[in-house]
């Protein structure tokens, strides 16, 4: 292992500058066109999306905190659950969500079918039981319908979640800027957000922020070179991060770090909601992720960069 | 024997199944299966070092193994928990370590790449740290230049010790670095803001690395020394030797099958060579059963025969019984009749021959004499005298005689009114003695014109025979043989007036078909002396004859017989000297006779 490492020292050298040198082996991948979900499953899903049935008391659906037409969340710092209480996250946006290799912030959920799964039953967000909403799901003729012909076995907990996820799998804004300029189009991007693509891979943005999904696909403590949350105070369970899944100390204030494709649209930021704006957002990671001072233009340049990550949703409801 | 069959039957079929049992294509499957896992975790391993390398840009490809790994995962779960097994914990247990090393070392990656984000990115940066401080430095303007230059001295001697470090962490090293940076950190506070604030930056990121490259490093070590490919090894050699403990029992089954099939075909082999001789056996019995059949065949036709000749015989002697009965019958009645007829006879011959009546011719003789003086002789003559007393004794006398006669003439009169009753009683009786028989017409023939032989001969008559092929009639043989004996005899009698010239006579014989059945047709001509027209009409009358010493008994007789046997009797002539046709039909039927 040592020798190796010795031999390729000027390797790994060369190799990290040479990242900025051609659209080609990007470390952010351009997004699929399409994932092709099953058609007549995803429109179930579509309807279900939008269903307050899938709440206890009927008042709220999943897209009470993941508006497709808001950039796939709420605008609110903690969204608001069946029942008129906050949640305890900011809720991360449902675009792209089908590309996250987990799912929640603390990464609990290893699937969207998980996740769908534990947000219906959480007594804050939407409070109701599986065989409940089956029930009311059952209790629709259309819903009968749709689902005898597109499930063999019907109306069930299972399809209910397929149905759903396989809708999220349709969320995949492609044709951003940045994509089309990943994908070769050079005149995408103008020079100033060409420069802030570039300052965000100089100064290791992209070390977590990169990928498929600009993010997503990893785990980060959130204050690595500060302590974050000694400055915000007032610490809440949900700031443990993914210690309240492992246990392990070295899991405390870890999250998934989230992909940032559509950042432009997903205010407030962080977990916590307390990043208003992209601004500041940039300044709390250049402060606490980064240990970097950068200047008030590249950070600028950053934010032009952040905000050509703005896709279209192909599936408009 | 039908169950034995069963038994065995199944037996084979168990064996057969049992060296079936084990699909290989499953085991090859898994084999596949775990290959294929284990390229994947290498692949994933590499990707490891890649990123550590800076090979990979991005860690998309240290995720994208997760999902395919889950289900490749799951699948030897199943394989595990679904398929008939031999070390069913064994395998449960590799499955289950398996398991765990996989979820050890994705948690590892996961902290390998939050940390290797952060070592790189302080590693990348710590050039550019330095640099900072050199332009912080130079646009900084005051403080000493001495200073100044040592702590640059030291950031550079940092950055490199820094990157030496990186390369061959050492606690030597570490140690080293760690007290630059102390050192450093104590120049700091004697350095201008701008600089100061850089070389802030630059110790934190000094630190950074100092702290996570060994992590990074240890990770690296923990996620090669993870042992998912030893524990893919592991339920791959579980199941190869499953596999070899499958083989080698089908193996065995395959010997028990051999064995046993071999057994079978044994037992096959001698249950058809039994089979055969059997046959053989059943070949032989056979032949022997038909030729007792046919012999049995002959035994019984001789039999037939046999009994045939025994029913004749019977019938024969039956009928000779019956007439020596008749005959008895009529013998005895009869005789005892006879006797008083005979002495009734006697008696009258006796008294006729003793009879006085001679006397009365001797006194009319006398009285004949002595016609011229027949009173003087009534009255002188001592026989005169006595005469008239003797006439008037001889009157006495003789009508005591006629009155014997009479009345022995009434007791014979009697005796043959008997005799006729007798014959008459025999006659009824005659009626309900008929015998039927098979009768072979031609040999019937035969026997009446041997009886009229002598006959036949004497008045030199040609036979000329003109049968048909008639098979064995029922008929009362004796009764047909009376009356053709009759008319063959009368047509030899009627060719017998003109003697001395040849005649013929035609027998025919056929079997004719009517609308009311068969009837048995038997003709006799003679071109003999004929019959009159006006006897035609009186032929068969009882007593009717035209020759001398005839009883007129034959016709009558024969024609009263045809009538019994359901038939007739009829004859035909030209005229006298035209010869005559005889013919008799009767009602038959065709005998069948022990066939």
């Amino acid at each position: 292992m040592r020798k190796t490492s010795a031999l390729l020292a000027p390797l790994l050298l060369l190799a990290t500058f040479a990242q900025a040198r051609a659209a080609l082996d990007e470390p952010i991948k351009p997004l699929p066109l399409a994932l092709n979900p099953n058609p007549a499953r995803a429109e179930i899903g579509r309807l279900l999306f939008s269903e307050v049935g899938l709440s206890a008391n009927g008042k709220v659906s999943c897209a009470s905190c993941h508006d497709v037409t808001k950039g796939g969340d709420d605008s609110r710092v903690h969204s608001i659950g069946f029942n008129g209480q906050p949640t305890a996250v900011n809720a991360p946006t449902v675009l792209n969500a089908a590309l996250n290799f987990t799912q929640f912030w603390n990464g609990r959920a290893g699937s969207l079918e998980t996740q769908i799964n534990d947000v219906v039953q959480n007594s804050i967000e939407m409070g109701s039981k599986w065989t409940e909403v089956v029930a009311t799901v059952a209790r629709n003729e259309k819903y009968r319908a749709s689902f005898a012909a597109a499930y063999e076995d019907g109306i069930t907990k299972a399809n209910i979640q397929n149905a759903i996820a396989t809708y999220e799998r349709t969320l995949i804004t492609s044709n951003s800027r940045f994509d089309r300029y990943l994908r070769g189009e050079r005149n995408a991007l103008s020079d100033d957000e060409k420069t802030g693509y570039a300052k965000f891979k100089q100064y290791g943005c992209v070390a977590c922020h990169q990928g498929v999904n600009v993010g997503g696909n990893m785990f980060q403590k959130f204050g690595v070179m500060g302590d974050y949350f000694a400055r915000r105070g007032k610490l809440t369970e949900a700031d443990l991060g993914r210690f309240l899944v492992t246990g392990e100390e070295s899991d405390k204030h870890v999250f998934k770090v989230p992909g940032l494709r559509n950042v432009a649209l997903t205010a407030p930021y962080f977990h916590d909601g307390t990043a208003a704006t992209l601004d500041d957002a940039v300044e709390v990671m250049f402060e606490y992720q980064l240990g970097r001072v950068a200047s008030k233009e590249d950070k600028a340049a950053i934010v032009l960069f952040l905000n050509t990550l703005t896709g279209e949703v192909v599936h408009t409801p | 024997m039908a169950g034995v069959a069963v038994v065995l039957i199944s037996i084979l079929a168990f064996l057969y199944a049992k060296t079936r049992e084990h699909d290989a294509s499953s085991y090859f499957e898994n084999v596949a299966l775990l290959r294929q896992l284990k390229q994947l975790d290498s692949r994933w391993e590499l990707d490891v070092l890649k990123s550590r390398m800076g090979l990979n840009s991005n860690y998309d490809s240290l995720v994208d193994p997760l999902s395919d790994l889950n289900q490749l995962r799951e699948e030897v779960h199943v394989v595990v928990a679904s398929q008939k097994h031999f070390a069913v914990e064994a395998l449960a247990k590799a499955n289950s370590d398996f398991h765990g090393a996989v979820l050890e070392k994705t948690r590892l990656i996961e902290h390998f790449k939050s940390q290797n984000s952060i070592l790189r990115n302080s590693l990348v940066f710590l050039p550019t740290a330095a640099d900072d401080i050199q332009e912080a430095m130079k646009s900084g303007g005051e403080g000493d230049r001495v200073v100044l230059a040592r702590a640059m001295a030291s950031a550079r001697k940092l950055l490199l010790d820094s990157m030496v470090y990186s390369q061959a962490p050492s606690d030597d090293k570490a140690a080293e670095i760690q007290m630059e940076l102390e050192a450093l950190e104590t120049t700091k506070a004697k350095l201008p803001a701008a600089a100061a604030e850089g070389v802030g930056i630059f110790s934190a990121h000094v630190r950074t690395v100092l702290r996570e490259q060994p992590v990074v490093n240890e990770l690296l070590s923990r996620i090669a020394a993870v042992p998912v490919a030893a524990r893919i090894d592991d339920l791959d050699s579980l199941l190869s030797n499953e596999q070899r403990e499958y083989g080698s029992q089908a193996e065995r089954y395959r010997w028990y099958l051999l064995a046993f099939a071999t057994a079978l075909a044994a037992l096959f082999f001698y249950a058809a060579i039994n089979l055969i001789r059997s046959h053989g056996v059943i070949n032989r019995v056979n032949q022997e059963l038909q030729r007792a059949n046919s012999t049995l065949e002959q035994r019984v036709l001789e039999r037939t025969d046999e009994l045939h000749e025994a029913q004749t015989e019977l019938v024969t002697t039956a009928r000779r019984a019956g007439m020596a009965e008749i005959a008895n019958n009529v013998l005895h009645n009869v005789g005892n009749v006879l006797n008083s007829v005979n002495i009734s006879a006697g008696l009258i011959g006796s008294t006729l021959r003793d009879s006085k009546s001679p006397g009365l011719s001797n006194a009319i003789q006398l009285m004949n004499e002595h016609s011229a003086d027949l009173g003087a002789f009534l009255t002188h003559d001592e026989k005169g005298r006595v005469l008239p007393r003797y006439l008037g004794k001889l009157v006495v006398v003789l009508a005591t005689e006629q009155e014997i006669i009479v009345r022995e003439l009434k007791s014979l009169t009697n005796s043959v009114d008997h005799i006729k009753d007798i014959v008459a009683t025999q006659q009824s009786y005659a009626g309900v003695t008929s015998v039927i028989e098979a009768v072979r017409l031609p040999e019937l023939l035969e026997d009446a014109l041997r009886i009229n032989a002598t006959g036949l001969t004497r008045h030199q008559v040609t036979t000329v025979k003109e049968y048909s092929d008639v098979p064995e009639l029922l008929l009362d043989k004796h009764l047909v043989l009376q009356i053709l004996v009759n008319l063959i005899g009368n047509a030899s009698q009627a060719m017998g007036s003109a003697s001395g010239i040849p005649h013929r006579m035609t027998l025919r014989m056929d079997i004719a078909e009517f609308v009311d059945g068969r009837r048995l047709r038997i003709v006799v001509e003679d071109d003999g002396e004929g019959i009159a027209p006006q006897n035609l009409t009186r032929l068969f009358v009882h007593g009717f004859t035209t020759r001398s010493n005839g009883h007129g008994f034959g016709l009558h007789s024969c024609a009263l017989a045809a009538r019994e046997m359901g038939g007739t009797l009829a004859a035909r002539s030209d005229g006298p000297g035209q010869g005559a046709v005889f013919t008799l039909e009767l009602p038959v039927e065709i005998a069948k006779v022990l066939q």
